[in-house]
């Protein structure tokens, strides 16, 4: 791992996070008293159940959302609004349709207004994800997997220091999902930045994180944390594969009866 | 054939396949054309030069049922209009040979419309100038029409230069004000508290329902004028764009916000551009209730424009010359219209999916 990059630590401290039910005058309690901390270098998975709060995590990291009680600190900062250092991918691409790829791409350096070197970065973004053909293209024009990769690639290209994964692979097919896995693991390992990932498939919790934080619902907290010690690439079917997934699957009460 | 030259030959044709458009895909599919199919496309491409030679006799041999001077001013149009389209059709027959035969195909679409518009006319002189079945003059045939347009073609541009003028001053800012009032409405609260009221009492109150008080109290007629096409538009516009803007989805700004947007870039470069096909209904929309806003306007008290001219002329009895206009008004709201789904399509060209 290089040490040319700033390696940065997220806490979170007893956060709560409440939300106000639409429907009634009651609130939702999506976290409780949530407590933990990743470094740059982590690849950390969140499963769980839905409503275990796990998305509502990435969008406190992210400063979309404040916490009710505690705090988000990045290197003992507290968030306080969205940065594109803390980059954020949706399950859906939210790729803005009236841009072409290529704009679609540098829409945040445009935004920042940082000019230099935007027209190389663009081109290293586009290179990653072999959409060259398609900078001219728009969104519409793009199919579900590729959508996702400029999404991938156009918060990418801010270099964040945290990269923040909801569900990004959750709408694509088996196969597309699995090339995708690798396509992120590549860039992963590129800068080893902090990745944190809501996944619904333990799978894919297993395969690409390096720890596994497992969540449950009502009220929303960790359960597990459990770190996965393999290198990568990793074999699905391997042995000890199989037994980080019969352990998370017990922490989530999916077991069978031999664990 | 050896199975080595099969092949190849599927081969050489795989490759074809590889370099191919879309047009040219088309024409790889599409079954060769049996000889009836061709006889009747060249039927229907020269039936417009029929029909018009059709009513170029109709005109010329039948008798008049009432007096028609300066004849052959009908003639003369006509003429240029099967010129022209016989100018087209050679020009389509080169460009198919040389293999472009996107306005070969165009003609041929369109062509049965220009034939039938050449029976209309037909028709329509026999109903008139033959027998009178419709009563000159107060539906004139098109000999009147086209004289009264020789006769008084300086009037009529002046006048389509006040329609214009009228129209545009009043539709821009109209525009202009719905966009902000939208736009602001759209996406602050604050600012939507404060103008909702307002749009909902002035926005049901139909355009024409305002011409008699602002006859009366407008210190102009054409300032009144211009402020009820603004109003029109004004609402039309604010009502789009609020819609547009509150139908963006939530995730498209915290994509934005993540990725560094500001507040006022959010509403420039997100809120806007989304909400543009419902803005631009929203124009499409102003200018129609523009259109009837300034004909009423007109007729009612402005002392200028095709509208105006249109009462003026039918109060002298002219009615050969209230068509005109007419066909003047029904040209340039045409226009109107089409420039503005030309810009439509341009500005919304990303709304083009992947080619089914």
């Amino acid at each position: 791992m290089s040490d040319d990059k700033k390696k940065v630590c997220l806490k979170l401290e007893n956060v709560s996070k409440v939300f106000a039910k639409v429907e009634s005058d009651g609130v939702t309690h999506a976290l409780q008293d949530v407590s933990t901390e990743m470094q740059s270098g982590e690849f950390v998975s969140l499963v769980g159940p839905s409503g275990c709060g796990k998305s509502t995590i990435l969008r406190l990291v992210a400063g979309l959302i404040t916490p009710t009680l505690g705090r988000v600190t990045v290197d003992g900062k507290e968030v306080d609004g969205p940065s594109p250092q803390r980059g954020l991918v949706f399950q859906n691409p939210t790729l803005f349709p009236w841009l072409t790829v290529e704009k679609n791409i540098s829409f945040s350096l445009d935004m920042q207004g940082a000019a230099d070197g935007k027209a190389e970065k663009v081109k290293h973004m586009l290179e990653i994800t072999g959409l060259e053909r398609f900078k001219s293209d728009y969104p519409a024009q793009l199919s579900g997997g590729m959508a996702q990769r400029v999404a991938l690639v156009r918060t990418l290209i801010n270099e964040p220091e945290i990269l923040l994964l909801d569900e990004p692979l959750g709408a694509l097919d088996a196969f597309t999902r699995m090339n995708m896995q690798d396509e992120i693991l590549n860039i992963w390992t590129q800068r080893r930045q902090l990745a944190l990932m809501v996944t619904h498939s333990i799978d894919e919790a297993v395969y690409m994180g390096t720890r596994v934080l497992v969540m449950e619902a009502n009220p929303g907290r960790i359960v597990a944390d459990i770190r996965i010690s393999e290198d990568f690439p990793r074999d699905r079917s391997s042995a000890s594969f199989v037994e980080y997934r019969n352990e998370i699957l017990n922490k989530l009460h999916y077991g069978g009866k031999n664990a | 054939m050896p199975e080595s030259k099969v092949k190849s030959k599927r081969n050489a044709d795989v490759a074809l396949l590889s370099g191919l458009t879309r047009r040219q895909l088309k024409e790889l599919e599409e079954k060769e054309k049996t000889p009836a199919q061709k006889t009747a496309e060249a039927i229907i491409m020269i039936l417009p030069l029929l029909c018009g030679c059709i009513a170029m006799a109709e005109y010329v041999i039948l008798p008049n049922n009432s007096r028609n001077s300066k004849p052959w001013s009908y003639v003369w149009v006509l003429g240029a209009a099967m010129c022209i389209y016989l100018v087209c059709f050679i020009v389509s027959l080169i460009r198919r040979a040389r293999g472009e035969k996107q306005f070969y195909e165009k003609l041929r679409y369109k062509a049965p419309r220009y034939a039938a518009l050449f029976i209309f006319l037909a028709v329509y002189d026999y109903l008139t100038l033959k027998t009178g079945t419709l009563t000159q003059p107060f539906v004139p045939c098109m000999n009147y029409i086209i004289n009264a347009f020789l006769v008084d073609y300086k009037m009529l541009a002046d006048c389509t230069l006040n329609t214009l003028k009228l129209l545009f001053i009043g539709y821009s800012i109209g525009v202009t004000l719905g966009l902000i009032t939208g736009i602001a409405c759209g996406y602050s609260k604050k600012a939507r508290y404060w103008l909702d009221p307002i749009i909902k009492f002035l926005g049901p109150i139909p355009t024409s329902t305002w011409i008699p008080i602002i006859m009366v109290v407008a210190t102009s007629l054409f300032g009144g004028a211009v402020f009820i096409i603004a109003l029109g538009s004004w609402f039309a516009v604010t009502v789009a764009s609020l819609t547009g803007i509150s139908n963006v989805g939530k995730e498209y700004f915290e994509a934005a916000r993540t990725l560094g947007a500001t507040n006022r870039q959010l509403v420039l470069h997100v809120a806007i551009p989304h909400a543009m096909p419902s803005i631009l209904q929203g124009c499409t929309q102003a200018m129609s209730s523009s259109c009837v806003a300034i004909m009423i306007a007109e007729m009612l008290g402005v002392k200028s424009g095709l509208g105006w001219y249109m009462t003026w002329q039918t109060g002298w009895a002219s009615y050969d010359k209230s068509f005109a206009a007419l066909f003047v008004i029904c040209f340039i709201f045409t226009l109107v219209t089409n420039g503005l789904e030309r810009i439509k399509r341009y500005l919304l060209r990303w709304q083009n999916g992947a080619e089914k």
